[in-house]
């Protein structure tokens, strides 16, 4: 039924062009005769070629409307031939060339999320505090035991000697403290994973400092200075475990390169303790971070200029 | 001065020329645009601008027909002004009050009475009504070809089309203009109707 009403609508159009066309004599002398064969024999051909005469007639026939003022140009604006072109004109090129602007700054975005998400594991944006965890205690450990392994290590041996004078059936041994069997696994983990020269280093500690990491007592204060919370137990944590034996073989590895006790304020103003630290873990993620937070805002911005530009190009 | 001379004069900067040549073709314009806005105040906006662009662009005509290249200007004009009045549709102040530019005394016929004129104005009314209802295009070509009497070869420099083009566009506007006051019927006077036309189909 519709394609039925489409092709009357069709042919009618047809037909109003032919005969629009044969009232201002635009067509072919060929056209025209056939066309006027046809108009001899069609009644409601020639009705609709009338009706069309009298459209054109009556809109002929519109009086003309009076001017309501002259449109004579000032003299004054002769003296500007050829003005600038109109605002419009002259922004023309800003809409099309933001929006490349825009794409570019978004697809440059989403490559740096992408190399975020596989590089770093996600670590930048998304789980912003993943990598300060990880990072943050080495950092704030390390550089304290550096200065303080020997004087912990004599103070600690001091200690034991007199724990062992005191409880002669404490074994000083190099073997693991008693603690959940989770933190020991950790522990253990950690111990595995330490170099030979790390290895040669832990006994030093345990035969010396592990005896004082029972439940029963807390850390020696001196001893917690080195582990960075003094008051907490020693066992309380796994992970101090693991950073007391992380920094113990750093600190003794890189104790002769490293600047003694005193110096290592001035070292850190410096520049020279922790930044060593800072570019192999925080700095990489901060940057990420900043790139990502700079080209977030730089495609939003880009996105409203855009979206305005489009908008004033319109009006 | 014939119009070749005032173009040259305008072309170089005499605006005494060019305003010869406004003279000469306000009525024109004005009364194009009006025909395609139907509002007196957009056509006055719209024929000051055109007047202004041709002459901050005078320098670059090369020839050619200049009422073609007026009419293009005003034309463009118009277009932009029903675009925009497409983004924002705005009630003219015109639309509160019947609008009284179609009667003009100064115009009535000696030879048709008080009634005649009345129903020619009426007629005049409806017609501007059906020429509005009318898309842009096919608009912009019955009023260049039916009142302003362009040819089909000038209508087409003026909008940038083919012959072909207008041809078609204004086939569909006699047309559509036809189906328009054939729907207003009895409200047509009778001298005016088309139903004495169309009936025999």
């Amino acid at each position: 039924m519709a394609r039925l009403f489409r092709q009357q609508a069709t042919e009618r159009e047809r037909r109003d062009e032919l005969l629009s066309a044969y009232l201002d004599g635009q067509m072919s002398a060929e056209e025209r005769a056939r066309l006027e064969t046809q108009l001899a024999t069609d009644r409601p051909l020639r009705a609709e070629l009338e009706a069309l005469r009298h459209i054109v007639a009556l809109v002929r026939d519109l009086p003309p409307v009076p001017i309501p003022r002259n449109f004579i140009l000032p003299q004054t604006m002769a003296a500007h031939p050829r003005p600038v072109p109109p605002p419009r004109h002259r922004r023309a090129w800003a809409a099309p060339l933001l929006t490349a602007a825009t794409a570019f700054a978004s697809l440059l975005f989403v490559v740096v999320l992408a190399g975020d998400l596989l590089l770093l594991g996600g670590g930048g944006l998304f789980a912003p505090a993943a990598e300060p965890q990880m990072e943050a205690p080495r950092v704030a450990v390390e550089p304290s035991l550096v200065g303080e392994t020997v004087e912990v290590e004599k103070v600690v041996s001091e200690e034991v000697e007199a724990e062992e004078v005191a409880q002669p059936g404490v074994m000083p041994t190099a073997t693991p403290l008693p603690m959940p069997t989770a933190a020991t696994a950790e522990a253990e983990r950690y111990n595995m994973g330490t170099p030979e020269g790390i290895d040669a280093t832990v006994p030093a500690l345990g035969s010396g400092g592990e005896p004082i990491e029972e439940d029963t007592a807390p850390a020696s204060p001196v001893a917690e200075a080195g582990a960075v919370a003094p008051t907490a137990p020693a066992t309380t944590t796994a992970t101090m475990e693991k950073y007391a034996g992380d920094a113990e073989p750093t600190a003794s590895a890189v104790a002769e390169v490293m600047p003694p006790p005193e110096e290592e304020a001035g070292a850190v103003e410096d520049g020279r303790g922790i930044p060593e630290d800072e570019t192999s873990g925080l700095a990489p993620v901060t940057l990420w971070r900043v790139l990502e937070v700079t080209l977030g805002l730089t495609v939003l911005v880009l996105a409203l200029v855009t979206v305005w530009a489009w908008h004033a190009r319109r009006r | 001065m014939d119009e070749a001379s005032l173009i040259a004069a305008a072309q170089k900067g005499r605006m005494d020329a060019f305003n010869e040549l406004v003279l000469a073709y306000q009525h024109q314009v004005y009364n194009l645009a009006y025909r395609i806005l139907g509002d007196p105040a957009s056509a006055a906006d719209a024929t000051q601008e055109a007047f202004i662009s041709v002459f901050h662009s005078i320098a670059r005509f090369r020839g050619g027909s200049f009422k073609s290249y007026l009419m293009r200007t005003v034309t463009n004009g118009c277009y932009d002004e029903l675009r925009r009045r497409k983004r924002r549709p705005t009630t003219s102040f015109e639309d509160f009050g019947e609008r009284d530019e179609d009667a003009n005394p100064a115009l009535v016929n000696g030879h048709e009475g008080p009634e005649e004129y009345t129903e020619r104005q009426e007629m005049a009314r409806v017609i501007q009504a059906g020429i509005e209802t009318l898309p842009p295009d096919q608009r912009v070509t019955l009023v260049l070809s039916d009142v302003q009497g362009l040819s089909y070869q000038e209508i087409a420099e003026a909008t940038d089309v083919s012959l072909g083009t207008v041809k078609s566009r204004l086939a569909r506007a006699r047309g559509k203009l036809r189906d328009y006051l054939r729907s207003q019927g009895e409200l047509l006077p009778a001298r005016y109707r088309l139903e004495y036309v169309g009936s025999e189909e």
